[in-house]
């Protein structure tokens, strides 16, 4: 690479960054302004006085908003842990058992990950109706895992396969059983593929909007994505509150993204050249 | 029964039953609705099953093909993909290539195009829809301030300019994904091939267009596929940004879909529209497994 200052590469960085950065920079300032200064003309562009009152005023009279995250969080942390279980245990059987049908589950599960979710909407809606899972924890953690399991077990499969298959060799030689070796032997090597997996399942079980619309009926079980596009009700936008509502609901979703920005690009590639 | 063949028998049997649970659990979540949805669309049914299922034949189809608002809304769905795919496209491209870069602070610049495609839809959607306010938005207001317009401009209010804001959020929420598929499939080209071209005498620009873009055909085809498969069945979006409206201007066939089964509570109808949706979809990624497969 060249030595000279590239001024034009760092001009067109600066511009992607600030494009993608401004919405959300926008919605933070939006939350810290009272709200005589959100509806102030002329604008104001940087808050004066800053405030966390829309903090305070939604920990205090909207309990429902907080709610709403914590929903998030059951049902991410939920669907998490059942993809990866169901999925890894899948995952390690297809690239590594020898299945007769492996290739053809392969490819089965690829085809049906496509599936767009609003067509599954009219039957799931009316399933969960008469089973009773319609707003209940257990019902949308299920949905999701459903939905994400095909992701996972690519992700997973793809990542087994590139771990060397001598050390499970061994271990069958001294007469080790399957499920012994996947515990004891393959998970310990795995981990980095369970983690980014995991990551990526929580971020789009978070994100996840149509299945949680529709199968969390009641206010008080809304996910944060679903809860607070629905609070406004009819009219009025109280955009003081739903731009604080906004940055509570991201903040862990950037946390996580700036932490294992890495790992998620990796696991983001690879799922889609496989 | 020799011993390999009962090792391999036991093999088959324990794999097996590490496939099960995820078999089972996408076939209740996910194919079995599908067939469903098939079935609700042939009939006519209640909701909790109070009354009995009647066939009906093609009756609910016959109607869609004469519903106005359907064709309406498949309308709207393809050119919003006709015309957000191309542009995150280049966009996308643009990006992968300013990122296969090495400069200083590369990480957090990565990291910054990633936040759009991380965060989740609807919420983005309402951040948009904020800055498109027409009264109190951060574009009017700038607008206005400098003289641009005299009167404040109804971003969501009018029809084509609403399908051009929802492109908008659309293209910026997605370049970026673009932008990492093609940029995995930029550093797999080796860097020999372009001190080969050097030598040749190529301009950056060529070593572009008959390097790099024809190695990067692979990935460019994978991520314009799943792109296109998520802008067909494009769902929050449109409902947080406009509801569809004005009108039904940017009413995409999801959208449409959900307010047939949840707003006129009409079930077979709307399984109807599903399956129509889902026929479409469902051809595009039998196109997308073609092409994997014919790529390795």
């Amino acid at each position: 690479m060249t030595k000279r200052p590239r001024y034009g590469l760092y001009l067109l960085v600066i511009i992607s960054v600030v494009i993608s950065f401004f919405p959300i920079v926008w919605l933070i300032l939006t939350s810290v302004k009272t709200t005589a200064g959100i509806y102030a003309w002329p604008p104001q562009y940087w808050p004066t006085p800053v405030t966390f009152e829309n903090y305070w005023t939604i920990i205090t009279q909207s309990p429902e908003l907080l709610r709403y995250v914590l929903n998030s969080f059951i049902v991410g942390v939920g669907c998490t842990a059942l993809t990866l279980v169901f999925g890894g245990l899948a995952g390690y059987a297809l690239s590594r058992l020898n299945l007769k049908f492996a290739g053809f589950l392969m490819v089965g599960i690829l085809a049906v990950s496509m599936f767009p979710p609003v067509s599954l909407l009219p039957s799931l809606f009316q399933n969960f109706l008469q089973l009773g899972l319609l707003n209940t924890y257990t019902g949308l953690i299920l949905a999701h895992a459903g939905l994400f399991l095909p992701f996972t077990v690519w992700m997973l499969a793809s990542y087994f396969a590139t771990l060397p298959v001598e050390i499970e060799e061994a271990a069958r030689m001294d007469g080790m059983g399957f499920l012994r070796i996947f515990l004891t032997i393959v998970l310990p090597l795995s981990w980095p593929g369970f983690v980014a997996t995991g990551l990526i399942v929580f971020i789009f079980s978070w994100n996840e909007f149509p299945l949680a619309l529709v199968l969390m009926t009641q206010n008080a079980m809304r996910t944060a994505p679903v809860g607070i596009s629905l609070y406004p009700g009819e009219y009025a936008f109280p955009w003081e509150t739903i731009s604080t509502a906004t940055v509570i609901a991201i903040i862990p979703i950037l946390i996580i993204t700036a932490i294992f920005q890495k790992q998620i690009v990796g696991g983001l590639t690879a799922g889609a050249g496989k | 029964m020799n011993a390999a063949y009962s090792l391999d028998h036991r093999r088959q049997m324990t794999g097996m039953s590490f496939v099960a649970p995820t078999v089972l659990l996408i076939a209740i979540i996910l194919i079995y609705p599908i067939i469903q949805s098939v079935v609700l669309s042939f009939g006519q049914s209640s909701i909790d099953g109070s009354e009995p299922y009647e066939f009906v034949g093609f009756a609910h189809y016959a109607k869609l093909m004469g519903d106005e608002r359907f064709w309406n809304s498949m309308a709207v769905t393809f050119t919003f993909t006709a015309i957000s795919i191309p542009l995150e496209l280049m966009l996308g491209i643009g990006l992968a290539v300013l990122l296969n870069e090495s400069f200083r602070g590369k990480g957090i610049a990565r990291l910054a195009v990633l936040f759009p495609w991380a965060l989740p839809t609807a919420l983005n959607t309402l951040m948009w829809r904020w800055m498109y306010n027409a009264d109190y938005g951060l574009f009017n207001a700038v607008a206005l301030q400098s003289g641009i317009v005299d009167r404040p401009i109804n971003f969501l209010g009018d029809e084509w300019l609403a399908m051009f804001s929802m492109v908008v959020v659309a293209v910026w929420k997605t370049s970026s994904f673009m932008a990492l598929i093609i940029l995995a499939g930029l550093q797999s080209i080796p860097r020999d091939l372009y001190e080969a071209g050097r030598m040749d005498g190529m301009s950056r620009w060529q070593e572009f267009t008959q390097i790099t873009l024809p190695l990067l055909k692979g990935p460019i085809l994978v991520a314009l596929i799943i792109r296109s498969m998520d802008a067909l069945r494009t769902f929050e979006l449109p409902f947080n940004l406009t509801d569809g409206g004005p009108v039904i201007a940017t009413e995409s066939l999801s959208l449409y879909a959900y307010k047939v089964i949840f707003d006129f509570i009409d079930f077979n109808f709307g399984a109807a529209i599903v399956v129509v949706q889902f026929l479409v979809i469902f051809a595009m990624s039998l196109a997308y497994i073609f092409v994997l497969r014919t790529r390795n």
